[in-house]
């Protein structure tokens, strides 16, 4: 006798169908995860909460983003910085002399605050140097800050030279340059160091598809311009602004030539005071125009010029 | 704006003015003075007015105003405003410059967190010459179904430097739909006991004018010579005639679980995905052979689509799925009663639903099945989504999973046709299960 059992054959479900994997055994994947009762590392959604600081700015002080290797952009930039960051070294050195330093205040020694200045000033250059190859922006900002901090001197009203070998010391004129050129050299080495990370965030977005660079020739060569005309203009501003307290003077002169000498004269006036005056009055200046919402009427008769 | 890097800058600049004044310190007043000009010339340069840009959408412009506007348009314009889950959508924004001066400008199109960028680029640094247009083509993948919006566009003009920038968003928005994907189906094992007037394609396991083979009956007058069954006349020297099974339409009713407990799982494998893809395959599958379908969706609130027939209820219901919100926790009963009189005894009913945090499923299901509906619940088990995300431990998984085969077996006992459905385990085959295949 034949006992026709119902057909166990459920083929027919899966006609025409592509079957990924068969429905998985739960006690075989119940097996799986392992004997403990713990909760396991990957269960927990990653969640980045910033830091008090990180939260007073706004966002992470160090990009934590992963770089490609650098472009060719990146590389010159690179070399840019080493650059500027060899010519910021020496003139730190020359235009802080250890005596007023804070190790000279503390220690009384001329020796070891020499020495101090020059373990500062070396430190910001190692660490500028690795935090340029390395792409590692903790290392710029602590070069950046050694830089500040070798800068700081608690003494004097007027510039010393640590080292005057080229006779700077008895013009004025050339050590208020000097000065001014140090100041340019210290933004720039910033603003190159901050490139160089800037750049290669942007390169890596673009080598990823995160962001799409159209025409990146006159992009990077705005920038290229900036880097050059950007610090020109700074020196010959800072010039104008530093030399507000002698200027002064020649337009008091215009009206009275005595109290223009008297100005001219005037101790408080040449002192750094007499600087900050000026300062002062041409930054209130510049204040007022901003106020009166200047860049947008410049930019709005430069668009009517252009028609 | 100033950035962290401009406001960094310039605070150093007044640290470093007022030390020198305090200290009478030149040098210090006058890198002071050399950053604070190095920002003001930067601020100067950097900050356009172009910026007092608008948007809008690419249907509405007419092609000359735009230069009345602003410097800056952003229009866009979308292949299609409904797809299904995994499409692709084509997006081109095109950005017109219409001042006489050239810029260089970075713009953002908005996308939503669920979308992937699949080729292009959503987020452009592009220097825009005088008059000039460029068009932005991108493509965004839809992996989840819902009403999404693209925008607002946000440009930004900086200086060389990114020491100052100026934002603004254009609120250019275009929405559009992603509908649930669907699966072919073949077969549901799904069929009415109960008749409609007009005949369809599906058999109701009744004898009445159809295709399908239903038995055979002795031959009476009046019946089709045709019908006449001649190797059983054979065998049984009486006339006999082959009765075919009745083809009717049907009222299928599908109900969607959507509550606050749906979604427990990761976004794209959860019980609301999977219930939602079910439901409109279901829907396409009955609305394919002539049945009505009727849809209702519960979560806050009980929202239904009434029975209907054709290709345009496939899409008002998968407009319906494509909105279905996970929030709330209305009970089943509360569904069960408000639909219960309105909808023909008999019908087959499809509970789509997780079965979790409702005490009241056992009842409602039972006040269903005591009125001879066809109950099949598919249920798409939150567990195992869950136990795949490794967000739950083996003792607790075990405990949860013992908890609810009590329920489904519960379930069973009442004449429901039930299947745990497990990820990875397609429609039809749970279907299968569920009834019993």
């Amino acid at each position: 006798m034949t006992i026709n059992k119902p057909s166990a054959d459920t083929s027919h479900l899966y006609d025409g169908k592509t079957v990924r994997s068969a429905a998985p055994s739960r006690k075989k994947a119940a097996g799986q995860v392992g004997s403990g009762s713990e909760i396991p590392q990957d269960a927990i959604p990653k969640v980045e909460i910033p830091s008090f600081i990180e939260s007073l700015l706004g966002g992470p002080l160090v990009p934590k983003m992963k770089f490609l290797p650098p472009d060719k952009m990146v590389q010159n930039l690179q070399i840019a910085v080493y650059g500027v960051l060899v010519a910021l070294a020496f003139l730190t050195y020359l235009i802080s002399p250890p005596d007023g330093t804070m190790w000279y205040i503390l220690s009384g020694s001329l020796g070891f605050a020499n020495i101090m200045q020059l373990v500062i000033i070396g430190g910001a250059t190692v660490c500028g140097f690795m935090g340029t190859f390395k792409r590692d922006a903790r290392f710029s900002l602590g070069s950046n800050v050694l830089f500040i901090l070798a800068i700081l001197r608690f003494a004097s009203s007027k510039t010393s030279l640590s080292n005057d070998a080229f006779g700077f010391q008895d013009s004025p004129f050339l050590l208020a340059v000097l000065v001014v050129v140090y100041s340019v050299l210290l933004i720039m080495y910033f603003e190159l160091s901050n490139g160089v990370i800037r750049y290669s965030m942007l390169d890596t977005s673009i080598r990823t598809n995160e962001v799409y660079v159209m025409n990146p020739k006159k992009i990077v060569s705005k920038y290229h311009r900036s880097l050059i005309i950007n610090p020109v203009i700074a020196t010959l501003l800072a010039w104008f602004v530093l030399s507000a307290n002698t200027i002064l003077p020649r337009i008091v002169g215009i009206f009275s030539s005595d109290t223009s000498l008297r100005m001219e004269e005037s101790v408080e006036l040449t002192s750094v005071y007499g600087v900050a005056l000026g300062t002062l009055f041409v930054f209130i200046t510049v204040g007022i125009l901003f106020g009166l919402n200047l860049p947008t009427h410049l930019q709005r008769y430069r668009e009517k010029q252009a028609e | 704006m100033w950035s962290r890097k401009s406001a960094m800058l310039g605070s150093l600049a007044v640290a470093m003015y007022m030390l020198g004044l305090t200290l009478r310190n030149s040098q210090l007043v006058t890198i002071a003075v050399v950053i604070f000009v190095f920002l003001t010339w930067a601020a100067l340069v950097g900050n356009h007015a172009d910026v007092s840009a608008s948007g809008r959408r690419a249907e509405e412009w007419t092609g000359e105003e735009g230069v009345a506007l602003g410097s800056v348009v952003a229009m866009r314009k979308l292949s299609s405003a409904r797809m299904f889950e995994d499409g692709e959508l084509n997006v081109t924004l095109r950005m017109q410059n219409t001042s006489s001066l050239p810029k260089i400008l970075e713009v953002r199109d908005r996308v939503p967190e669920v979308m992937r960028i699949k080729e292009g680029a959503n987020y452009i640094l592009m220097e825009l010459g005088p008059r000039r247009e460029t068009f932005i083509e991108y493509t965004v993948e839809c992996p989840l179904r819902g009403f999404y919006s693209l925008g607002p566009v946000t440009v930004r003009i900086q200086d060389a430097f990114g020491l100052f920038h100026k934002e603004k968003e254009l609120h250019v928005y275009n929405d559009f739909l992603v509908f649930p994907k669907m699966e072919d189906l073949k077969e549901t094992f799904v069929k009415s006991r109960v008749p409609k007037i007009f005949t369809g394609a599906v058999n109701i396991r009744q004898p009445g004018p159809g295709s399908e083979f239903y038995s055979l009956r002795e031959y009476f007058e009046g019946d089709s010579f045709r019908a006449i069954n001649w190797s059983a006349y054979a065998r049984s020297g009486k006339l006999m005639v082959n009765e075919r099974e009745r083809d009717a339409v049907s009222d299928i009713i599908i109900i969607v679980d959507s509550r606050a407990v749906a979604e427990t799982g990761p976004v794209s494998r959860n019980a609301l995905v999977y219930s939602t893809r079910a439901a409109a395959s279901l829907a396409k599958y009955f609305l394919g052979r002539r049945d009505s379908v009727g849809v209702i969706v519960y979560g806050d609130e009980v929202v239904s689509v009434d029975r209907d027939t054709g290709k345009k209820q496939l899409y008002v219901i998968l407009t319906k799925l494509a909105g279905a919100v996970a929030r709330g926790n209305i009970p089943l009963q509360v569904v069960v009663n408000r639909i219960l009189p309105h909808i023909n005894k008999g019908s087959p009913i499809i509970f789509l639903s997780n079965l979790e945090d409702d005490p009241t499923i056992v009842n409602a299901l039972r006040d269903f099945r005591a009125r001879d509906f066809d109950v099949t619940v598919l249920s798409p088990s939150s567990l195992e989504f869950e136990f795949d995300a490794k967000r739950l431990d083996r003792t607790g998984y075990e405990v949860m999973k013992t908890e609810r085969d009590v329920l489904i077996g519960e379930l069973r006992g009442l004449g429901v046709n039930i299947m745990d459905w497990e990820p990875d385990m397609l429609l039809s085959t749970a279907l299968a299960g569920a009834r019993g295949f």
